[in-house]
């Protein structure tokens, strides 16, 4: 689906921000991309519908190798869809209506195609009724979900999504995380930056760790969270629920290499502890 | 009170009535006023423009006169000038500091541009407070304004609030340390402020155009057509 084959970026002489990454997302996946601040993940996002063009390697999505002319680029920006980490960049038209309008427009469809799209999209993301609000108007979630609703209306195939949940207050990001697994489950296939590692094991099925320009782990998160030196590396935790688990187990309780990753697990273990003893 | 003249213009009684109305009230009513130059025109348009504003559209009386004050500091600024520099006509006045006097011509050029522009705006004042600028910016498209000018104005109409919010945020971040404390310290802030607001704003519109030819931007923005409402 989207396969990225040694990709390496500088943005001048002195820093090279990608340095030979090479992943791979299949159809369907739900995937995120764990790094700290810096590591080069809104860098690699950039490059996977070509805004930026590589110093070396390649991109490929559904197979095909992404070129670089007008017209290969805008069918590949309709395949892969980006949703910038700050609503703000994104979002520049003076109404919700006509800024979900832009990508469909774009695209050259008939009017009323672009009506529906933009009546389905803003419903999909719960923002029906704000047509003809001001963007500038709307609090930080509802304008995360225009910018999705933009993004949604040119019916990609991958969503990238630049650090979604930075800003969200709690039942923000609860909504967020519970629009994304829909979205997942209706067939897009998403992957997301992230450094909120409580999250991660709520949907990713799939984990890259990216450090300083080069990916230094892959997995299912029961395996990454299982590796402490990848962690360290990425300046990142364990899930809070998993280090609860990882004290038990000093003190005593033997936890059979089964560290719980979310709440649901870290009940079914407790239980399970419990009707042990 | 924060004064935020584009939600008024979102907020008030008329902001659903038809925008090609208040357009064309506009530009007539601005053109009248200018080309009669007539004093007592300008108290009339004066008065019953500020009624229409803060009777029929139901705007705050406080948020217009704020809108009012801006534009009536330089207006007054540039009619003491008027008076007192200008003209060549016979002295009516001397005001005995530094040979500066008043003349007849300069009196009455003083007057009058202070008249015209009392006039005026509140007619500006009626368009812009009671119609959201989307609205004004489609007028214009249907009527033919080139097309490079609603984008650029577009653009910047959204870029400003950022703008806005971006000088509001380090200004304040400034003022929790002291930066306004002295006048030398004042001076050091505010050129802080300027030079990183500036290099801000590489920054943002490098962003900006990343996401929108994200979304297949090709130079120039399509007119969205919302669905007639049925």
């Amino acid at each position: 689906m989207l396969e990225v084959k040694n990709l390496k970026y500088s943005y001048n002489k002195d820093y090279q921000a990608l340095k030979g990454v090479s992943l791979k997302v299949e159809k369907g996946e739900m995937v995120s991309l764990l790094g700290k601040n810096g590591a080069g993940k809104s860098t690699l996002f950039l490059h996977l519908n070509g805004i930026y063009e590589p110093d070396e390697g390649k991109v490929f999505i559904d197979g095909e190798e992404l070129k670089y002319d007008k017209k290969s680029l805008l069918k590949f920006r309709q395949k892969v869809g980006i949703v910038f980490q700050n609503p703000d960049d994104q979002i520049f038209a003076p109404t919700v209506e006509e800024d979900v309008a832009f990508g469909p427009l774009n695209l050259g469809l008939s009017m009323e195609e672009v009506q529906n799209r933009v009546e389905e999209a803003l419903a999909r993301v719960g923002m029906s009724g704000f047509e003809k609000k001001a963007p500038h108007h709307l609090s930080g979630g509802q304008k995360k979900r225009v910018a999705i609703a933009g993004i949604l209306a040119m019916k990609p195939e991958i969503m990238v999504l630049d650090e979604p949940t930075a800003g969200l207050d709690p039942q923000g990001v609860t909504d967020l995380s519970k629009l994304l697994n829909e979205l997942n489950n209706e067939g897009i296939t998403i992957l997301i930056s992230t450094h909120e590692v409580d999250l991660v094991p709520n949907y990713a099925n799939r984990v890259f760790v990216l450090v300083d320009g080069l990916l230094i782990g892959e997995g299912t998160p029961k395996e990454i969270f299982a590796q402490p030196e990848i962690l360290e590396k990425a300046n990142l935790k364990v899930p809070i629920v998993t280090e609860l688990f990882q004290k038990l187990e000093k003190d005593g309780f033997d936890m059979e290499n089964d560290y719980p990753l979310t709440i649901d697990e870290a009940r079914d273990k407790f239980l399970e502890l419990l009707n042990k003893n | 009170m924060k004064f935020d003249m584009d939600y008024i213009a979102h907020n008030n009684a008329l902001t659903e009535s038809n925008p090609y109305v208040k357009l064309f009230l506009t530009i007539i009513l601005l053109a009248l006023t200018l080309i009669l130059d007539n004093l007592y025109f300008d108290v009339i348009i004066f008065v019953v423009m500020s009624v229409v504003i803060l009777g029929v559209a139901k705007i705050n009386y406080r948020s217009y006169l704020k809108f009012l004050s801006i534009p009536m500091a330089f207006l007054v600024i540039t009619c003491i000038f008027l008076v007192f520099f200008f003209g060549k006509g016979e002295v009516i006045y001397e005001t005995g500091i530094f040979g500066i006097v008043v003349r007849s011509d300069s009196l009455h050029y003083a007057i009058y541009t202070f008249m015209r522009v009392i006039g005026c705006l509140p007619c500006l004042g009626f368009l812009a407070l009671t119609t959201p600028i989307a609205n004004i910016l489609h007028c214009l498209e249907s009527l033919k304004v080139p097309k490079i000018l609603i984008e650029i104005a577009l653009l910047m109409y959204n870029t400003i609030f950022i703008f806005l919010n971006e000088i509001d945020t380090m200004k304040k971040a400034q003022e929790t340390r002291l930066g306004y404390h002295s006048y030398m310290s004042s001076f050091k802030s505010l050129g802080a402020l300027a030079s990183t607001i500036f290099l801000r704003s590489l920054d943002k519109s490098e962003t900006l155009q990343n996401s929108l030819d994200s979304r297949g931007y090709s130079g120039e923005l399509p007119v969205y057509v919302p669905k007639k409402e049925s």
